[in-house]
């Protein structure tokens, strides 16, 4: 028995063509209308690399690799996605009036074919009740407050999938032979057999026409709702982001991939950060249409978080509700009323800590920390807008080249007695950057750090007066003109010495000189301290006893999770860690990154007090920090909770324990 | 309205600070804007923007030492333009003489306004200011913590003890500025880049040295001496030895 027949003397393909071409129509327009608007946006050039990108595709597309680190609603969602790749031809099939499987006979691939859409529909069952037994019945924290839509569409596809199985089976119905390559079909053909064939057609004919119409609402609806993640994601995985994770670019480049020198900028064709919609890259726009409003990124959000006006999923969805609402104005080459910025608001883009956690956690590569530090370059040197601390911040920089603006001639106080060389050719350059060399806490880090490089024989010298602020501060917080001066300066004073290797007690320092320099001429390999430290406590250069205390340790954003670096700060240690809940990459800001430990902070929405009390959950004697901001941050956050533990960098714990006898 | 304003460069206040032969050593100072001069600056763009006209910053300082920088980030807060005057053996602690070359080369402009800091943060001396008013014959008020322009009549406020001030008085005058008179702001970078092509002259000027004040020694202050933590088992053993302490040593008691 099956749906295709006349109805009221309309041949049922009549009927479907219309609503085909109605559904099919809009979807194709309104896509195109979101393609059009995408493309408003510059170019940003990834269409490289080909054979990764397939790769990336298939293991974070296909694969779920993200996707499933949140296990329920994960692999919810891979059933259902998995299965509606199965059974998608199905529609095709269903839209032929059987033709399709006809062909497949023709060619005997009818059977396995149909045991595939078979176990697609399933697949895509089982996900849907799990998805909405969480929805449902576990109801995430996250979820409270969303809207209906999402348990919505659930039912919706629930209901293809059923309908499916009920077309299937009347198929069946009143042949000799049950189709065994349909074994749910033909579970469902028995339930249905003996029902009196009048009202059996007319369950059939109806759940035909449900089930094009949820098909033909789901095509209206897709490009409408959060469910543009089924197109947006397929660009946003492709074309995801190839340079290493939190390294922002330069205001201009040349041909060669290298960063236009300051005095060589156009600015009469610059614009500097992003304002408007078409200032962002097309790439940047797509995200928006890729978001699924899992909000996992708004789950590991310090920002969020701590009860500041940011929430990095919101970002997503201004991108692309702003593109909606004023998509016609946009296309037509008008401004709307509002900014791309005023959407986002300032006090969101100055909360945030460009820790990463956001960009980490999606499962589908949206970037949203390098939208708010473009919008912070629009803000600080477009507009000249910005929290009155970081006008102290700049002054500082420019004048002193450091945060606090303390003399630049007392950069290398902190050495003072320690033998070291001073701007002297040296196999390493220990660069001490500025919480080292100004911060009274700080500094006993880099003395620690010296004493054990000079006690392991390192040959390595510093920089002294010529040394300056790596740039970070400027960069996160959007002064990027400033960033290029000091990173153009720092990049020549080091390559007069023929640096080639650095060590660095800073995780910034680390990153930025690392990871950002090359593009302003500096090419180095670039070490934490942790890791020279660890390299030559396993080379028994140092003989470091096990630590008798309990130590936890926090992971610097900049070194873990950005930077990749987990395990040698663990080795450097050497004792047995207690780790918190959030640990290694996954680890929770301090809240000094992005530039925001020099700026005010409510004291009730205070970043680091969380993660101080994660760290006081801990029965750890001791937290172990391997960075400036976070020995700050952490030490401040314990006593403002009132927990005595101390704050100790991972050289100081070294050096407490070094085997002083084999010295 | 022709806006001038005085901007003095002072050595930056984190610059090593060393007295050799009870002179300020200062090779290896850095230089910026007086602080109190970046108050007059603001003020001066205000009054352009709100009235029109045109702002000249006027400096003098030593030929040796490039200052670009800092007065390119004044003129990018909206001075139109700027005139160095050049001298060799620049000292700041002259302020008759560095009047006298100072309104020699105003005198030209006519200004309506000339506005400057309060003192400079080098020498604290507080005079140049009123002293080139006086050598242009035209009244000043000084230490003004908030200006406003009716017409061509400005209204001047100034703190003094116990009580505040209100001077009237209409154009030309000259007007030193007290500490917070206006909050400067931070120009864009755009504003930075063009003011790269605003018109910026360098001129030089000889010393004028009849009759000015000399510094006759400068000296830094003593180092303090550490503090001192006095020990013991209780309480009022601490206090007993700190009464002691305070009648043999400190002699206060």
């Amino acid at each position: 028995m099956d749906p295709f027949h006349e109805y009221y003397g309309i041949p049922w393909y009549a009927i479907l063509g219309l609503w085909s071409f109605i559904a099919i129509g809009l979807h194709v327009y309104q896509v195109g209308f979101i393609v059009k608007l995408i493309r408003l946006g510059k170019d940003d050039d990834r269409f490289n690399s080909w054979k990764q990108r397939m790769k990336e595709f298939l293991t974070d597309w296909l694969g779920q690799r993200k996707v499933v680190e949140d296990k329920l609603a994960g692999y919810a969602h891979a059933l259902i996605f998995w299965g509606f790749l199965m059974l998608v031809s199905d529609v095709i099939d269903l839209g032929t009036g059987g033709l399709f499987v006809k062909l497949l006979e023709e060619i005997h691939l009818a059977n396995i074919w149909n045991l595939i859409v078979d176990i697609g529909y399933t697949m895509a069952g089982i996900g849907i009740l799990f998805a909405l037994y969480r929805r449902l019945i576990v109801r995430p924290e996250k979820l409270k407050g969303a809207s209906m839509e999402g348990i919505l569409i659930l039912f919706a596809i629930l209901g293809i999938v059923l309908t499916s199985f009920i077309v299937e089976a009347g198929y069946m119905i009143g042949e000799d032979d049950m189709n065994n390559w349909e074994p749910i079909g033909v579970l469902f053909a028995k339930q249905m057999e003996g029902i009196d064939s009048t009202t059996l057609g007319l369950i059939i004919d109806a759940s035909y026409w449900i089930h094009m119409i949820l098909i033909g609402g789901f095509l209206i609806e897709i490009p409408q709702t959060k469910h543009s993640h089924l197109i947006g994601t397929i660009p946003n995985v492709m074309f995801q982001d190839h340079d290493a994770m939190g390294t922002m670019n330069p205001m201009q480049m040349d041909e060669n991939d290298v960063a236009v020198k300051t005095d060589d900028l156009d600015f009469d064709n610059l614009t500097l950060g992003v304002n408007k919609f078409e200032d962002f890259t097309w790439r940047q726009l797509s995200d928006g249409w890729a978001c699924t409003a899992c909000a996992r990124c708004q789950d590991v959000c310090p920002a969020y978080n701590s009860g500041k006006n940011l929430n990095p999923m919101q970002i997503i969805m201004d991108v692309k509700n702003y593109g909606k609402e004023h998509g016609s104005l946009l296309l037509a080459g008008e401004e709307p009323p509002e900014t791309m910025v005023e959407r986002f608001t300032p006090d969101a883009i100055w909360a945030c800590t460009t820790c990463y956690a956001c960009v980490d956690a999606c499962p589908v590569h949206i970037e949203h920390v390098p939208k708010l530090t473009d919008a912070r370059r629009h803000l600080v040197m477009e507009a000249s807008d910005f929290p009155e601390e970081l006008q102290n911040l700049f002054n500082n920089l420019e004048r002193n080249s450091n945060p606090w603006g303390m003399g630049a001639h007392t950069r290398a106080d902190w050495a003072e007695g320690l033998d070291l060389k001073i701007g002297e050719p040296a196999e390493y350059l220990f660069y001490v950057g500025c919480a080292g060399s100004f911060d009274d806490r700080n500094k006993k880090v880099s003395r620690a750090t010296a004493k054990l490089l000079k006690e392991a024989g390192v040959d390595f010298s510093i920089l002294g007066e010529m040394e300056m602020c790596n740039g970070d501060p400027a960069r996160r917080a959007g002064n990027e003109f400033l960033f290029q001066m000091m990173a153009e300066m720092n990049v020549e004073n080091m390559n007069s010495l023929g640096t080639l290797k650095v060590i660095t007690a800073c995780p910034h320092c680390f990153h930025t000189i690392g990871k950002e320099y090359e593009k302003y001429g500096g090419k180095y390999e670039v070490y934490h301290h942790s890791q020279v430290l660890n390299d030559l406590r396993q080379k028994g250069k140092l003989e470091i006893n096990k630590f008798e205390d309990k130590v936890t340790f926090h992971d610097p954003c900049y070194l873990g999770r950005i930077g990749g670096e987990t395990e040698a700060p663990r080795e450097a240690l050497g004792g047995d860690l207690i780790e918190m809940e959030r640990h290694g990459e996954k680890s929770f800001c301090c809240g000094g990154g992005g530039a925001r430990v020099w700026m005010e902070e409510d004291a009730d929405k205070r970043v680091n007090e969380i993660r101080a009390k994660e760290a006081a959950k801990t029965d750890a004697d001791c937290v172990a920090v391997g960075c400036p901001f976070c020995m700050t941050m952490m030490s401040d956050g314990l006593k403002e909770i009132g927990d005595g533990k101390p704050v100790k960098d991972i050289s100081e714990i070294m050096l407490e324990n070094l085997n002083k006898e084999e010295a | 309205m022709n806006i001038v304003v005085l901007v003095k460069m002072v050595p930056d206040t984190e610059s090593r600070l060393e007295i050799v032969d009870g002179k300020v050593n200062e090779s290896g100072f850095k230089y910026m804007v007086n602080p109190y001069d970046e108050f007059a600056v603001e003020q001066a763009v205000q009054f352009k923007e709100a009235g029109g006209g045109k702002v000249t910053l006027v400096a003098l300082f030593s030929n040796e030492t490039s200052i670009d920088t800092d007065l390119r980030k004044m003129m990018a807060i909206g001075a139109d333009e700027a005139i160095v005057l050049r001298q060799e053996d620049y000292r700041g602690d002259r302020p008759s003489s560095n009047a006298k070359v100072l309104s020699n080369a105003i005198k030209e402009i006519n200004a309506d306004l000339i506005i400057g800091g309060v003192q400079g943060i080098d020498y604290y001396q507080g005079a140049t200011g009123p002293m080139v008013a006086h050598m242009l014959g035209i009244p000043h008020i000084s230490g003004v913590t908030n200006l406003e322009l009716n017409g061509d009549k400005f209204t001047a406020k100034r703190q003094i003890e116990g009580g505040l001030q209100v001077i009237e008085c209409s154009s030309p005058v000259l007007i030193t500025c007290q500490k917070d008179m206006t909050k400067v702001r931070f120009p864009a970078l755009k504003d930075i880049m063009m003011s790269k092509r605003k018109p910026f002259e360098n001129r030089e000027v000889s010393v004028d040295e009849s009759n000015d004040v000399q510094t006759d020694e400068c000296s830094l202050p003593p180092a303090r001496a550490g503090g001192m933590i006095i020990e013991g088992d209780s309480a009022e053993e601490k206090v007993t030895k700190l009464i002691e302490k305070l009648k043999t040593e400190a002699k206060v008691l």
